[in-house]
This record gives structure tokens, sequence and C-alpha cells, in this order.
């Protein structure tokens, strides 16, 4: 719960920082200024409205480029106006990045420096661009802190939090361990690829993961197709397990479901379903075929 | 590793810091500037201690911080009135020096306080356009904190592994846990829980270290991957408690299985501690007994175990 609570306040202190730019616009001198700090206050106010608890929508990197960019103009169109700006350069070095981005941000920090300190004598320009260094050096520890923590967790950690979703890369690893455990077991075990829409992709993805038992995973293989790896005492009640599940989960575009002993490789069965054309034809012909 | 890269870094760049200050010193002397030498003279040797006590206990490095930002602000504070043209432009430096140096919390409590003394300080700076460019900077320069904490809960709420070693971690464990047993009631099978209390690691932590605490958990993780199949699971409880998940195993499995990991962690020595040392029990799941009640059993195990 605490942490619902931290995004409300990300949220509220994102539309604060969108409303200063907005209100700074109006003074401006010339219409590309204006431009940019609406610019500004338009991406901060869009974060806002994007920012959430989870990891459906991993940040885009032109999408985390732009304040950048966005930087950098404004330091060169108008830097009578916004010197004060320039330190922001140690504050977007921060953000979780990858390693070229943050290369990028050091040149684009530099050459704003750069034409701003032709404003300033000389000793001054040298000591500022001396300090400025020293807290970009300070902001990118604090950002190669969490990277590598970031790469690696991905790839395991599930979706979003409380809901019983894994990364693909997470089927990879279970679907040999869940063969082994259900040739010893002695049960039924299938793989369930679904095609959704993606608009209606994540509310079938809530549902999948309520209907089906807990130790049943379930994937998220791509923006619109879900697995699951279900359990039954045969093949039969498979089938019917899988009707009922088809009624609950409402329309679907296609179904494939290929029992587990029978998968090559989950490559393979994603190009099955994608050659498939009815709904769910050929799930029925693997399984008792 | 990581950590002590980072104090050096910072030990290093205060050091810097201070070799700017001296730096400017002897600038102030060559161009006859006396009345401007004081300052970064006195404060040089302030970054210095900074510098070496960033490196000392955790405590002492919280206050290098603080001195840090104590040098930066008398050295902005002091700036500000002489040079009328570039004020508003050193006018940035104090909230993104804060943010760098301070927790968000308390980083951004001082920003906003200090917004009125930094304004009124320079001459011509009571200008609503400057105060709005000085709180939308403030303002931004907190996002990338912030993106870094919401970041860190988000990995801490959806990874299933535990920071320190390759153990899934508490709430997963519980997780898991539960869908075992209802797995096992479903296919009629039995499942015991090997509790497993390491009493070195808290003594390992204080005595020797982080890298010998890492040592021992290391030194656990595989052991058990190695003894276990690939289906077991070992969980994290609590600082010391791990639960070992054993589907599908009978009483006497998990005895050979507990047999077998008390052999193979004893024979496994460490550089500081020396032969690991554990506290062994398995538990069984009985017939119908509910995943809550068997998980508070498990839990009174652990208790009983880290008395004695």
């Amino acid at each position: 719960m605490q942490s619902k609570y931290k995004v409300g306040l990300l949220r509220l202190n994102l539309l604060l920082a969108a409303l200063l730019p907005a209100l700074m616009a109006p003074a401006s001198a010339n219409l590309t200024e204006a431009l940019l700090l609406w610019m500004a206050a338009g991406w901060l106010a869009v974060s806002a409205v994007l920012v959430e608890f989870s990891h459906r929508r991993p940040p885009l990197v032109p999408w985390q480029l732009l304040p950048s960019l966005l930087l950098t103009a404004l330091l060169l169109t108008a830097p009578e106006r916004f010197p004060i700006w320039l330190w922001a350069w140690a504050a977007l070095v921060m953000l979780p990045q990858p390693a070229w981005m943050s290369v990028l941000n050091l040149l684009l920090a530099a050459l704003s420096w750069g034409w701003l300190a032709h404003a300033m004598p000389p000793e001054q320009a040298a000591f500022s661009g001396a300090v400025l260094a020293a807290l970009l050096l300070l902001g990118l520890s604090r950002s190669r802190d969490l990277a590598p923590l970031r790469g690696i967790a991905r790839r395991r950690a599930h979706l979003a939090p409380g809901l019983r979703l894994w990364p693909r890369a997470q089927l990879g690893r279970d679907l040999p361990r869940e063969r082994a455990r259900i040739r010893r077991d002695g049960v039924h075990g299938e793989l369930v690829l679904l095609r959704t829409g993606r608009r209606r992709f994540w509310h079938q993805a809530q549902r999948l993961c309520t209907l089906t038992r807990s130790f049943e995973h379930c994937y998220r293989l791509d923006g619109r197709t879900l697995a699951a790896l279900l359990l039954s005492p045969d093949a039969e009640q498979a089938e019917h397990r899988r009707a009922e599940l088809l009624a609950a989960l409402g329309p679907i575009q296609r179904l494939r479901a290929t029992p587990l002993s029978r998968i090559v490789s989950l490559a393979d069965e994603c190009r099955a379903l994608e050659r498939q054309t009815e709904a769910t034809g050929p799930a029925r012909e693997v399984d008792h075929g | 590793m990581a950590e002590l890269q980072h104090t050096r870094l910072h030990a290093g760049l205060y050091a810097l810091a201070a070799l700017l200050l001296v730096v400017q010193a002897a600038w102030f002397y060559l161009v006859g500037d006396y009345d401007r030498i004081l300052l970064p003279a006195l404060l040089a040797p302030l970054l210095i201690t900074a510098a070496l006590m960033r490196l000392g206990q955790p405590e002492t490095a919280r206050l290098s911080a603080y001195l840090v930002l104590v040098c930066g602000y008398l050295l902005v504070a002091m700036e500000l009135p002489a040079q009328s043209s570039l004020a508003p432009f050193w006018l940035g430096l104090p909230p993104v020096l804060t943010l760098l140096l301070l927790p968000l919390g308390p980083a951004m409590l001082l920003n906003l306080t200090l917004t009125p003394l930094w304004l009124l300080l320079g001459e011509n700076l009571l200008d609503l356009d400057l105060a709005l460019g000085y709180l939308s900077l403030v303002m931004v320069a907190g996002l990338a904190p912030w993106e870094i904490l919401h970041q860190r809960s988000l990995l801490q709420a959806t990874d299933p592994l535990d920071e320190e070693c390759d153990a899934i971690r508490r709430s997963a464990l519980h997780d898991r846990l539960h869908s075992e047993c209802e797995r096992a009631a479903l296919l009629h099978q039995r499942l015991a829980v090997l509790v497993i209390h390491l009493p070195q690691l808290e003594m390992a932590g204080e005595q020797f270290g982080p890298g010998a605490r890492r040592a021992l958990l290391g030194s656990l993780c595989d052991t058990v991957a190695r003894c276990s199949r690939d289906h077991d699971l070992l969980g994290r409880e609590g600082d010391a408690d791990f639960w070992l998940v054993l589907p599908d195993t009978s009483e006497s499995g998990a005895l050979l299985v507990r047999q077998r990991l008390e052999e193979a962690l004893h024979r496994a020595v460490l550089l500081d501690t020396g032969p690991v040392e554990t506290r062994l029990t398995d538990c069984h799941l009985r017939h119908g007994e509910s995943p809550g009640h068997f998980m508070q059993r498990l839990q009174a195990t652990v208790q009983r175990q880290v008395n004695g």
C-alpha cells in the first residue's frame, strides 16, 4: 500500500513540475522559447499520466531522450534567461539510462556549458566547468547504482505487483522444470497460448491469473499473447477445463494448447500460433493425435 | 564491491573539490583580490576532512555529505552578492548539490525552505521569472532521485529473488509455499519443508564485514542448489532463516535431504568463519492441513530454532 502512495506523490510532483514551465512560457521573448517551455511542460504532464507502479510500460528511449534535447535547446536559444538550468544536467544524468545515453547527456552538458561559458570571465568559466564536472560525476555514480540490478531483474521479475504474470524469459526457464515434474507426478500438463487484442490484453491477463490455480503460472509473451501452464489429471479433463476457461475469459482471437511432453521449443509454438487460421481448431487435433 | 567504489569515488571527488578551492585561492592571490582568499582557503581543509570522513564508518560518511553541503552553500552565498551578472547562474548550484548529496526527503525540504533565503541574498534576484526558474529546477531535479526510488521499490515488489543471495524473498516464498500446498492437496502428494537457521550469520556480518556475510549466504545457497532437485525451492524467511520447500517428498526423503545437506554444509569451510554451522529441522504438511496453519507451524519452528 505504501508503494501506491508513493506513485500518487510522484505524480503530484510531476504535475507541479509541469505547471512551472507553463507559467514561465508567457514571459518568453520569442516563439521558439515559448514553444520549448510548453513542450517541457507537456512532457512532464504526459509523464505524470503515464507513471504507474508496474513493469507494463518500460520507459522508451526516445521518450527519455526528449528532456535532454529540450534542455539543450532551451540553454542554446535563451542562455541569458535560463543559465540556472545548466545544473539540471546533474539530475538528468542521475536517471537510470543505458550507457550510450549517459555519454550523450555528458556531451550535451559540455556543449551547453561551452555555450554559457562564452559570456563569462575565463576564470569563472573554468571554475563553473570544474564544479559541473564534479556534479555530473556524482550524478552518474547514482545512476550506475541501479543499472546492473535493472537489466537482470527485469527478466525474472513479474510484471505488476500482486499479479502472477511473468515475462517470456521466465517461461523458457520454467518449461523444462515443469515438464520433468509433470512426468514424475504422472499428470497431464499443457501449455496454452492465447492471442488477445492489444487493448484487451491487460484485462484478459488479469482474468487469466484469477481463473487459473495459484501453482499454474501465467506469462506475457508479447504485447498480445498470453501463455499459461495448466495441470489436469488427464487429457480429457484438460480439454474440459480449457473449454471452461475459454468461456470465462470472453472473446479471444486464437488459442493453441500443446501437451508439455510434445513441446520442442517455445519459439516453434509461437510460430505455430502465428500460422494457425482457425480460432481453436488444431489445438484439439494435437491433443488427441 | 559497488559500495566500496562509491565511497572511493565520493572521497576522490571531495578531495578534487578541495584542490579546486586551493587553486581558486591561489588565483585570488595572483590577481590581488586579497579579500576573497579567506573563504576558499578555509573551506579546502574542511573538504579534505569530509573526504577522509567519507572513507570511515557509515555514520561519519553521512556527516561528510553535510559538511560538503555547508561548504557549497557558503561558497555560493559569498559569490551571489559579489557578481551580479552571474548570480542567477550560481543560484542553481545549491539545490542540485543538495539533491545529489542528501536523501530525497530532506533534500526537497531543505531546498524549498531555503528558496526565499537564496533569492533575498542577491541584490537583483527578487524577480518572478527567476523564482519560477529556481522552483522548476528544484522540482525537476527532484524527479531524478524520485525515479530511482520508484524503480527500486518496484523491483523490490516484483523481483522474486532476494537482494543478498540466490534464495527467493519472503513474500514470494509465502506465495510459492501456498501454491505448493494447493498443488500437493490436488495431486494427493506429500510436501516437506526443511527449516534452516544460520547461527553464524549475524556474527559474521558484525565481525568480518559484509564480504564474510555474503560468503556465508552464498555457500548455503550453492550447497542447497547442489543437494536438491531442480524444482525444490529455497526461500529466505528471515535474516538468517531459510525454508527449503520440497514438493512430493516423504518423511524419509526429507530426512535424507537433511542429512545430505548437513554433511555438505559442514564440509564447506569458509575463510573467516570456518565450517558453516546450521540448524536444520524438517516439517511436513499434514493431511488436510490448511496452508495458513502449516505456515504458522513453520514459523513456530523458526522461533524454536533461533532460541536454541
